[in-house]
């Protein structure tokens, strides 16, 4: 199906607003965000507009096609496989100077383009005003201005779509310096035909000239020795000429047109700057009220979730015990009831324990996100971090840990160097999840007071920055130190925050919670054929003497590691009582020693699933040892203390 | 000439030179600074925190680690310039 209808691609720099103009296209199928590089997996999907059918794909935002770090390496890999009928070129207008660097990246490369000039708005209210039709000009390609928030551009952004998909636009290559591009001519001209990519020689001459000596390269020098020596030579001779090396020469010529072409068709008014912007950042990055805030953000955070979500809780679990008397009273207690009692746990535990914390989580974070917020909390933290051996560039995977830590692990390919990605990827793990928070909430703040749950995070940051600072001690080379774009704030669209929550929402309905009720039935049919005392005799020496913990939970120690919430809702199961009467079977202390145990005692399936796939085997199978260990180490000491 | 981690607050800087080493380098061309540029310190991050720095060519910040804005040189540009 896909063979047919035509590939477009949406290619842009991060927080050029490029999601956001494909879910306006193409529904609610991207996430978008205001952090550089959120949109990591690349979304198809294909879409009828108008009556034709587009196969329409969202590659994650990159500065450059020349990538520093992996998430943009993947986006390369992903153009080239697609062979897109159409670029749609993203670009961020109010500045557009950068911008353009790409697009002629992308002019270079050849494929048919269009350009989406975003958020034309901003760049007004910035004082600067481009004229599209005379970049139009300069470019050679057509130009649409948008504001994709607004939805403002979108149809004539779609006939120009149309148009060049009918007509093939042809690019015109931006050409350099003389001496630059006759070097460039001269290696291009000598490439064996099975090395070009993309069908373009001069493209991927380049590319040579100016790539890493990464791989490739080294491939190259292996399977073709005589043009390994001829790029030598080109590269050098364009060195010894300009006294710089081969890969800024050709960043400084881009750069140079980049400037000249927004210089020439734009115009800035001076005095109509943002100030208001600047003042706001002043106070929300300021070395003593900036920590203030934050401080006061996180503590609003953890209130409102819990505002929110007790009460609802409450009223949920109501008619939830009503209907389980109900049942067990109509079907006495064999089989029937087993079963119908697990569905009920499951579809139960997960509507009124786990969807009153996890929603306004979701929505909140999806607000701090979109605002711009995350990275001012890098710049804000990467002292902190600094000494924990990591830096601000951290601070996003691990927020964005506390909504779910899949999406975060996936994020530490923001991170230039693999010693980074490792250690935030150890410590995600530890980040209390909305999974974990939903089991602090309903059992610390339920049973033990708000303070307990604000204490135990605070305990939790603190265990992470420990384990840290060891983890540090044992990766050697120097962390490469902060590079971090901070976006202009932007005013969260609520459409957005709400469509995020949606997607998070819906993957969570999707996934966990078949996992959830399926886990609950099995727990009851354990229960019923006797097997749960089993495993928990198996378990007893840790659970009961270890932790001093009653036997019957040594079994929702094993369905944690399927989602963590289960151990929640299987702890009730297991002790056989409602979650409102709690108390009548276990101590407050054990209540503490139970969460804190879930909480770390090993990564759930699907981060451990996304460990391996990101950081190998050795790191994901480090991590459930490192999460054991510190579990029971900490389980005890809480135990010893209380 | 004076590092990025030396200069003042608030004034309107030559982008000299990067120090760097190469993946440094060219994370930073890839965000928008080069040589020439004017840029601006916008805020010290407390306890030898990172930098805010202003690229008043494009309109683009950046939070720069300690140890980066060591390795850039900079000039003091005459302002309005």
């Amino acid at each position: 199906m896909g063979n047919e209808s035509p590939t477009v691609i949406f290619l842009g720099q991060p927080n050029s607003g490029k999601s956001t103009l494909f879910n306006a296209i193409a529904g609610p199928k991207a996430l978008t965000s205001n952090f550089p590089g959120t949109s990591y997996k690349h979304t198809h999907s294909e879409v009828n507009i108008e009556g034709r059918l587009l196969n329409v794909v969202d590659l994650p935002g990159t500065y450059s096609l020349s990538p520093s770090e992996p998430a943009e390496k993947v986006i390369l890999s992903h153009l080239f496989q697609e062979k897109p009928d159409l670029v749609i070129n993203v670009v961020d207008a109010s500045i557009l100077g950068r911008s353009l660097e790409l697009t002629l990246e992308l002019l270079e490369l050849g494929y048919p383009m269009i350009m989406a000039l975003n958020m034309v708005d901003l760049a007004e209210k910035k004082g600067i005003q481009v004229d599209p039709e005379n970049l139009e000009k300069r470019l050679g390609v057509r130009v649409v201005p948008t504001v994709a928030a607004h939805g403002r551009g979108l149809k004539a952004l779609l006939e120009a779509a149309f148009f060049c998909l009918d007509n093939r636009c042809p690019l015109i290559s931006p050409h350099w310096s003389g001496d630059v591009e006759e070097e460039v001519r001269r290696l291009a001209e000598r490439l064996p035909e099975e090395i070009i990519v993309a069908g373009n020689p001069r493209f991927t001459a380049i590319k040579l000239i100016e790539a890493e000596k990464t791989f490739c390269v080294e491939v190259l020098a292996e399977a073709d020795p005589g043009l390994k020596r001829d790029l030598d030579l080109i590269k050098k001779r364009i060195e010894d000429k300009r006294r710089a090396p081969a890969y800024e020469v050709i960043a400084a010529e881009r750069h140079h047109l980049a400037l000249k072409i927004s210089e020439e068709t734009s115009r800035v008014r001076r005095g109509k700057r943002r100030s208001w912007e600047r003042r706001v950042d002043d106070v929300i990055m300021h070395p003593v009220l900036g920590y203030l805030i934050l401080g006061l953000i996180f503590l609003a955070f953890f209130f409102l979730i819990f505002k929110i979500g007790g009460p609802l809780e409450g009223a949920l679990l109501g008619p939830l015990a009503r209907l389980r008397a109900f049942l067990s009273g109509w079907l006495g207690a064999g089989l029937l009831f087993h079963v119908a009692d697990g569905l009920l746990q499951g579809i139960g535990g997960g509507a009124a324990i786990v969807l009153p914390y996890f929603v306004p989580l979701l929505f909140f974070m999806a607000f701090l996100e979109d605002l711009g917020y995350l990275a001012r909390a890098g710049f804000l933290l990467d002292t902190f971090m600094h000494r924990i051996g990591l830096h601000g560039k951290s601070v996003s995977p691990f927020i964005l840990g506390f909504g779910c830590n899949v999406p975060a692990v996936l994020s530490t390919r923001v991170l230039e160097s693999r010693r980074d990605r490792t250690i935030t990827s150890l410590l995600i793990p530890f980040i209390p999840c909305s999974a974990r928070t939903t089991i602090i909430l309903a059992l610390v703040a339920f049973y033990l007071g708000p303070a307990w749950a604000l204490g135990f995070y605070l305990f939790n940051i603190l265990l992470v920055a420990v384990i840290g600072r060891i983890l540090s001690l044992f990766f050697k080379d120097p962390s490469p130190g902060l590079i971090l774009e901070i976006p202009s704030l932007k005013a969260p669209s609520p459409v957005n925050m709400a469509r995020k929550t949606y997607l998070q929402l819906k993957s969570f309905v999707k996934f966990a919670w078949p996992l959830l009720v399926g886990g609950s039935i099995v727990l009851s049919l354990l229960q019923f054929l006797g097997l749960d005392k089993v495993l928990n005799t198996a378990f007893s020496p840790l659970v009961v003497h270890g932790l001093g913990l009653p036997e019957p939970l040594g079994i929702t120690l094993v369905f944690g590691f399927l989602r963590k919430e289960l151990s929640l809702i299987m702890m009730l199961q297991a002790l056989g009582v409602e979650y409102k009467n709690l108390l009548t079977v276990v101590t407050r202390e054990q209540i503490l020693v139970f969460t804190v145990f879930v909480s770390f005692f090993i990564p759930c399936l699907s981060t451990f699933a996304i460990l391996w796939k990101e950081t190998g085997k050795k790191v994901a199978f480090l991590s459930v040892g490192l999460s054991v260990t510190v579990a029971v180490a900490v389980s005890l000491m809480v135990r010893l203390i209380f | 000439m004076i590092k990025l981690a030396d200069a003042p607050r608030g004034r309107t800087l030559r982008l000299v030179d990067i120090q760097g080493g190469e993946g440094v380098r060219r994370r930073l061309f890839a965000l928008g600074f080069h040589k020439d540029d004017l840029i601006e310190v916008n805020s010290h991050g407390i306890l030898r925190g990172p930098l805010l720095i202003k690229n008043l060519t494009s309109d683009i910040s950046i939070a720069l680690g300690r140890s980066i804005a060591g390795k850039i040189l900079v000039d003091l540009a005459s302002d309005g310039q």
